[in-house]
């Protein structure tokens, strides 16, 4: 028995299904991401969770109790919004111990508890600052302390990274998936940003029209995506149907499945004379699809060269580290592309 | 560029000067007059403090100044307590309709003294419509005297309330429905909300629009005039049967009470700003 267990739940809006019958449960401590892109119903699914969204059908069980029914107030979820949500008539001290007040705790034991939550977030001496006089990274950081204060049984994260800026963004995931791992604390983290939910979970679930689409962790989601749509939203992935690649210049591509998936960074380009010159060092090419093209296009990344290249017409992805490519290999040259056999990924077609 | 910047900033002041000339001629000049003469004689000679002693004093003055206080704070009040509530279930209607209400409020913010007070006249007088059929319907205890207290209470609530939802909903609409969310979570009930949150944010915004209703309160003239003539004690229909109303004007006494009325203003003024600076820290 699963620490979250979610069963069926189905919620519309004006009679557009949002989530569609979606199950799926989580272990204590565990981190999980909701990924998907606007509309997709992760952000739905979380409020369900806080209790924010009532859900038409299905149940939600935290811990062992039903909280499908129970107001907000009632289910001791925390929740970090996007935009931060802080009471801008309180300073940080009382917007920290705003749950407990509100649970009637003594002023003393207070006091110890926001005081350790300071330290957790490291705003220790901003607890007299009023929200509007603090960055958004640290009014996020105050946002997360009003939530942890009061030991929810499940963290709630709605895109909290998605105001900040990229700096403060990377610094704050890693902060949070830090304090969340001191705490064991149980995490759903909701974002549309892909990098963002493969650094920080240790599952991820990928949601596409209010359902599930995959969920794994975020290496198999990353290397193993089962559907187009997940190809797609994931990477860089070069997708390709059977009927694309027919009459085209590629060899050894296996006679099952409909449509492939392939990383740009797991195909080796090679220049096409050199590639003749040495035939005897490369690999063996009866394991994998090889397939001749032309470069049209190479551009930096930072640490990744990606190339462009036309395979008779259809256009092939390659990413490799910078400075690691034959430096021969420009725009016009001719060149031989080499993929793996378990590199090709046969997926599922999406609607 | 120095040169260019100055001959710039010369013609901008330039621009000004027709309106500096017009605030002169018909607000500081009538002003400093009005002062000047509210220190007069009668007959407006010599200099003396006997006009603001019988302001202060005589019972005719200060009933006056006491009836234009109590209507005007009662009818702020009633003002700000109802519109708070419209403005705020405006928004929580669609935009359309919220624009539609807004618009409705605009308008009947305009609709005010003489006509308004007509209107009254014509739905609660004492041959007034609705009395009519009141007291036709059996139920007279449901009409009342329009040309009372009470009356004016009625009408001069009447004209605060559009006022009061057009200043207090920008206000209300900033309360963010997150806020809400997040105070639930915390395990806030609704009101808890509203006590720790909601009202503390637009306290600023209710203590200015209070005041804005007062004074607007204060310096009714029309409606008053148009309802009760010289029926009901108020300041300013005191002032104005000095200035037009008398066989003989008497314009040191009028002055030296428009000063009382612009000093009581600006007190509310005063005591409004010290409530926003407590109100606003934080904000």
């Amino acid at each position: 028995m699963s620490f979250v267990n979610i069963r069926d739940v189905t919620k519309s809006f004006h009679r557009n299904t949002v989530l569609n019958r979606v199950s799926l449960s989580i272990e204590e401590g565990e981190f999980i991401t909701l990924l998907g892109p606007s509309g997709c119903g992760k952000s739905t699914l979380l409020r369900a969770i806080a209790g924010l969204n009532p859900i038409d059908e299905g149940s939600i069980e935290v811990g062992g109790r039903d909280i499908t029914h129970l107001p907000p107030r009632k289910r001791n979820v925390g929740m970090v919004f996007q935009s931060y949500a802080l009471f801008p008539n309180m300073n940080v001290f009382d917007n920290i111990a705003f749950g407990l007040k509100m649970d009637g705790l003594g002023k003393d034991r207070i006091r110890a508890k926001v005081e350790e939550m300071l330290a957790i977030i490291d705003l220790k001496g901003k607890e007299g600052r009023y929200p509007h006089q603090m960055s958004g990274g640290q009014q996020q950081r105050v946002a997360l302390a009003r939530s942890l204060v009061k030991n929810p049984t499940v963290l709630l994260l709605d895109e909290p990274l998605s105001a900040l800026d990229a700096k403060i963004r990377r610094s704050l995931r890693g902060e949070i998936r830090q304090i969340q791992r001191r705490l064991n604390m149980t995490t759903v983290f909701v974002t549309h940003d892909q990098e963002e939910a493969l650094t920080v979970s240790d599952r991820i679930f990928v949601m596409n029209h209010g359902v599930i689409e995959q969920a794994g962790s975020p290496s198999e989601i990353y290397t193993s995506p089962v559907s187009e749509y997940v190809a797609r939203f994931i990477g860089n992935y070069n997708v390709w149907s059977r009927e694309q690649l027919q009459g085209r210049a590629f060899r050894g591509v296996p006679g099952e499945g409909a449509m492939f998936a392939v990383r740009p960074e797991a195909i080796r380009i090679t220049d096409a004379q050199a590639q003749a010159q040495a035939a005897a060092d490369t690999a063996p090419e009866g394991e994998g699809i090889v397939a001749d093209g032309k470069v049209s296009l190479v551009s930096i990344l930072g640490n990744i060269q990606r190339y462009e290249v036309e395979v008779s017409g259809l256009r092939v992805t390659v990413d490799t580290l910078s400075g690691h490519a034959p430096d021969r290999i420009g725009p016009g040259a001719e060149v031989k592309l080499y993929i793996p056999a378990e590199e090709w990924k046969p997926i599922r077609p999406s609607a | 560029m120095a040169g260019r910047g100055s001959s710039q900033r010369t013609v901008t002041l330039l621009l000004l000067v027709p309106f500096f000339l017009w605030l002169f001629a018909f607000l500081l000049l009538p002003a400093i007059m009005m002062l000047i003469s509210s220190f007069r004689n009668e007959g407006g000679q010599g200099f003396t403090l006997g006009q603001y002693a019988k302001g202060l004093t005589h019972p005719l003055y200060t009933t006056a100044i006491r009836n234009s206080v109590l209507l005007s704070l009662f009818s702020a009040f009633v003002g700000i307590v109802l519109s708070v509530f419209a403005a705020y279930s405006f928004t929580t209607f669609s935009a359309k309709a919220r624009d539609r209400m807004l618009s409705i409020s605009n308008m009947m913010s305009n609709f005010s003294g003489v006509p308004l007070a007509f209107g009254f006249m014509v739905l609660f007088g004492t041959n007034g419509l609705l009395t009519v059929l009141f007291k036709r319907l059996g139920l007279p205890f449901l009409a009342f005297d329009l040309y009372t207290w009470k009356g004016l209470a009625l009408v001069y609530a009447y004209f605060q309330i559009p006022v009061g939802i057009l200043m207090i909903y920008p206000s209300l609409y900033a309360i963010r429905q997150e806020w809400k969310e997040a105070a639930s979570l915390l395990g806030a009930s609704a009101a808890q909300f509203w006590q720790r949150i909601g009202v503390p944010v637009l306290l600023p915004g209710i203590v200015g629009t209070f005041s804005v209703l007062f004074a607007n309160a204060m310096g009714a003239y029309a409606t008053a005039y148009a309802l009760v003539t010289s029926n009901y004690n108020l300041l300013p229909i005191q002032i104005g049967s000095m200035v037009s109303g008398e066989v003989f004007p008497r314009m040191e006494m009028a002055s030296s009470l428009a000063v009382i009325l612009f000093v009581i203003l600006t007190i509310a003024l005063w005591i409004n700003e010290r409530m926003l600076r407590l109100a606003r820290k934080g904000l």
